[in-house]
C-alpha cells in the first residue's frame, strides 16, 4: 500500500512539474527577451537564449522607464489600486457584516445581488458603463476606484460574509453592552477580527485591478492617463511596428510588484477563501 | 447595585420564525408570532442572586436578553433602578453580561479586553489599572493578564469573561448559562467561585442556567420557567418543598421527584387519606389544613414523593410493592430504580442503615416495598396544580 501510495506520489510531483513549467514558461520568455536587442527579437528567433551578441543588459528597462512615461503610468496605476482596494475593504467589509447580521428579505435579495454580480461578464456591461463613467465624471483616475468598487463588490462581500458567518454573534452582542456604538464595534472589534479575509481579499482584487486592461481603456482618457496595461500597447507604433525589447521589459516591470504582494500574502488567500467554509 | 422590575412583559417573534422557535418547545402561538416569554412580571430586590432556569427553549435567556437590551421587548416594562429602560442602548443601561461562549475578543489579551469597557467609558488611565488588576486578583487570573484568549483554558476563559463584566462595577450583572462550557468539576469549582465573588461584589445578579443544582445553591431566589411563562418564584428552599406545579416539582431536585397515581379520600371525621395501588398514607396535619383551607374534595391525583424521602419497609410489611430494574452504587447510597404501580421510580437508600436488609437483596430483579410519610408527599391535580395552594 505505502509502495503504491509512494509511487503515485511520485507520478503526481512529475504531472505538477510539467504543468508548472508549462505556467512559468511564457514569464520566462518575456524575461528572457527583454534582455535581448530589438533585432533578436523576432519570429523566428524569440525562443532563443541571449548570446553575447544579442544580450543587451539592462538597454531596454532604461527605455522602457525613460521614453513612454513610464513612471507617470506606475503613478496612476498605484494610485487607482490603493484608492479601489481601500474602498472594496472599507465599504464591502462593513456591508458584508451588515447582511449577515440583520435577516431581512431585503438583506438577502442583496447579499444574492452580490452573488449574482461575479457571474456577469464584464463585456456585457462595458459599453454602457463608459458612457455612464463619461456622463457621471467618473472618468478620471481620482475617481476610478468607484468603478471598481462596484466591480470588486461581488466577490469581496461573498468572502466577507463566508468568513462574518463564523464569527459568534455573541462577540459584537458583548461589546454592545460593554458600551460600544456600531460603529465603534465595528471598528474596535469586527475590523480586527477581518483582517485575515482582509489581506486576502485585498491581495486577490490588487491583482485584478493591477492587470486589468480593459476598464482602464474603455474609461480613461488614453492621451491623458495611462495605466501601466495601457502604457504596454504604446510601444506598438504605427505601421505594425513593435519595441519589442521596451515592452518585454515594461511587462516585467509591471508584473514584478504584483508577484511580489502574492508571494508574500499568498498565505493569507488561503486561509481568506476557505473562511466560514467548516465550523471551526 | 440596583432594583430590577420587569412588568407584564412579553416577547414576541414574528410568524416567519415560527418554525425555528415552534420545533423547540410548546410555546403559545398567536397570530403575531410565537410568545417566548408571556406576561412575565419579577421585581428583584436591589443585590439579590435572581436565578432563572427552566429547560431550554423556555425563554429564560430571552427574558435575560430583554433586561441586556439585546432583545426588544414586544410589551411590557423593564426598570433599572428607576429608570424605564425599554428603547434604552445596551451600552446605556450600566449593566455587564458574562456569555455562555465567553464571548472574549480574541484580539486582545486578558488584559485588554477587562480594560475595553472602562476605556469605552473614559474611565482614567490610573483608575482603569487599578480596577483591572484588583478584579484579576480577585479572580487569581493576574498571571494571564498579557495572554491571549486562545491560550487560556476554559475555565481561565469564563473568568476573564467575569473579570471583564465585574471591573465596570455595573448596577446589574447579567449571566447566561456562564458554567455550561465547562466540564463537571471545574464547573463546580466555578459554582463556589462565583457564591465567594458575589460576597466581594455589591451588584445585583441575574443568573440564567438549565442546571437545577446551579439554581439551588447560587440564587436567594430562583424562578422557575417553562413554556415562556413563570411557574413559580421562591427561594431555592421554598421552591423544593413546595412546588406550585408538577413541572416544578419534576425540575427541581436530584434524582427527579416521583410521580405515581393515586387516589385522595376523605374519611368521614374529615381526615383526608391518600390511597397508592392499597397503600394507605395519612397526610400531615399542616397538608390536611392546606386541603381543607382550599377546599379539596376527594379525586384522583397524582402523587410526588423525592427519591430521598422514600424509606425501605423491613420485610413483609405494609408499603408499595415494586421490582428493582436497575441499582447504581454511589458509595454512600445506592439508588434503585423501581417498577411500582407501572411507573419507574428512584429510591435513595443510604448503604450505613439498612433497615433489617442486606445489601445484596437490592440487586435487578429483586422485590422489594417502600414506605413515605405523609408529611413529605406532594399531591396534584388533573392539570398539575399543586393542590395544598
Amino acid at each position: 500500500m505505502r509502495k503504491q501510495a509512494r509511487r503515485q506520489g511520485r507520478l503526481w510531483s512529475i504531472v505538477m512539474t510539467i504543468i508548472s513549467v508549462i505556467y512559468m514558461y511564457p514569464i520566462f520568455m518575456v524575461l528572457m527577451n527583454s534582455l535581448k536587442v530589438e533585432s533578436a527579437i523576432s519570429t523566428g528567433t524569440a525562443f532563443d537564449l541571449p548570446t553575447e551578441e544579442t544580450f543587451a543588459g539592462l538597454a531596454n528597462y532604461e527605455n522602457a522607464i525613460g521614453t513612454q512615461g513610464f513612471l507617470a503610468s506606475l503613478f496612476y496605476t498605484v494610485f487607482i489600486t490603493v484608492t479601489s482596494v481601500c474602498a472594496i475593504l472599507i465599504f464591502c467589509s462593513m456591508f458584508a457584516w451588515y447582511i449577515t447580521r440583520v435577516h431581512t428579505k431585503v438583506t438577502k435579495a442583496l447579499y444574492l445581488l452580490c452573488a449574482f454580480s461575479m457571474v456577469v461578464p464584464f463585456q456585457m456591461v462595458m459599453f454602457t458603463l463608459s458612457s455612464m463613467a463619461d456622463t457621471l465624471k467618473l472618468n478620471t483616475p481620482w475617481v476610478l476606484w468607484v468603478i471598481y468598487l462596484g466591480f470588486g463588490a461581488g466577490l469581496a462581500v461573498f468572502m466577507f460574509c463566508g468568513f462574518m458567518k463564523s464569527v459568534p454573534v455573541d462577540i459584537e452582542e458583548a461589546s454592545m453592552i460593554d458600551g460600544c456604538n456600531p460603529l465603534q464595534t465595528y471598528f474596535h472589534i469586527v475590523l480586527p477580527l477581518l483582517r485575515p479575509t482582509m489581506i486576502s481579499v485585498a491581495i486577490l482584487e490588487a491583482m485584478w485591478i493591477w492587470n486589468d486592461y480593459l476598464l482602464p481603456t474603455l474609461i480613461l482618457d488614453i492621451n491623458k492617463y495611462r495605466t501601466i496595461s495601457m502604457l504596454i500597447q504604446f510601444f506598438r507604433g504605427s505601421y505594425g511596428r513593435v519595441e519589442m525589447g521596451p515592452m518585454m521589459a515594461c511587462i516585467m516591470l509591471a508584473i514584478l510588484p504584483i508577484i511580489i504582494i502574492y508571494l508574500i500574502g499568498q498565505k493569507y488567500i488561503i486561509k481568506g477563501v476557505v473562511a466560514g467554509a467548516v465550523k471551526g | 447595585m440596583a432594583e430590577v422590575s420587569l412588568k407584564n412583559v412579553e416577547k414576541v417573534y414574528p410568524n416567519t420564525e415560527k418554525k425555528k422557535h415552534g420545533s423547540k418547545s410548546n410555546l403559545k402561538v398567536t397570530e403575531e408570532g410565537v410568545l417566548a416569554v408571556q406576561d412575565f412580571n419579577l421585581d428583584i430586590k436591589d443585590r439579590e442572586f435572581i436565578v432563572l432556569v427552566g429547560p431550554s427553549g423556555c425563554g429564560k435567556s430571552t427574558t435575560l436578553r430583554m433586561v441586556a437590551g439585546l432583545e426588544e421587548i414586544s410589551r411590557g416594562e423593564i426598570y433599572i433602578g428607576d429608570k424605564l429602560v425599554n428603547d434604552i442602548p445596551p451600552k446605556d443601561r450600566d449593566i455587564a453580561m458574562v456569555f455562555q461562549s465567553y464571548a472574549l475578543y480574541p484580539h486582545m489579551t486578558v488584559r485588554g479586553n477587562m480594560e475595553f469597557p472602562l476605556k469605552l467609558h473614559k474611565v482614567p488611565k490610573e483608575e482603569i489599572k487599578k480596577r483591572v488588576e484588583q478584579a484579576a486578583e480577585i479572580l487569581g487570573i493576574t498571571e494571564y493578564l498579557d495572554r491571549k484568549p486562545k491560550a487560556l483554558s476554559g475555565g481561565q476563559r469564563q473568568r476573564v469573561a467575569i473579570g471583564r463584566a465585574i471591573v465596570r462595577e455595573p448596577k446589574v450583572l447579567l449571566m447566561d448559562e456562564p458554567l455550561s462550557n465547562l466540564d463537571a468539576k471545574l464547573r463546580n469549582q466555578m459554582r463556589a467561585e462565583i457564591i465567594k465573588l458575589r460576597q466581594r461584589i455589591n451588584t445585583t445578579f441575574i443568573y440564567v442556567t438549565h442546571d437545577q443544582t446551579e439554581a439551588m445553591t447560587l440564587g436567594d431566589r430562583i424562578v422557575v420557567m417553562k413554556d415562556g411563562v413563570i411557574q413559580q418564584v421562591g427561594t431555592p428552599q421554598e421552591v423544593f418543598d413546595h412546588p406550585r406545579n408538577q413541572f416544578v416539582a419534576g425540575f427541581i431536585g436530584v434524582p427527579q421527584m416521583n410521580f405515581y397515581d393515586a387516589e385522595l379520600i376523605r374519611r368521614p371525621d374529615g381526615v383526608y387519606i391518600v390511597d397508592v395501588n392499597g397503600f394507605r398514607v395519612e397526610l400531615s396535619e399542616e397538608k390536611q389544613k392546606n386541603l381543607r383551607e382550599q377546599g379539596v374534595e376527594p379525586q384522583q391525583v397524582t402523587l410526588g414523593i423525592r427519591p430521598e424521602h422514600v424509606e425501605l419497609a423491613p420485610k413483609q410489611s405494609a408499603g408499595l410493592k415494586g421490582r428493582i430494574e436497575v441499582a447504581e452504587m454511589m458509595g454512600s447510597a445506592v439508588h434503585l430504580h423501581v417498577n411500582a404501580c407501572g411507573k419507574e421510580g428512584i429510591i435513595i437508600v443510604q448503604t450505613v442503615d439498612l433497615p433489617g436488609i442486606e445489601l445484596s437483596e437490592l440487586s435487578i430483579g429483586n422485590e422489594i416495598s417502600f414506605i413515605f410519610s405523609g408529611k413529605l408527599v406532594h399531591l396534584f391535580g388533573k392539570d398539575g396544580h399543586n393542590l395544598e395552594f
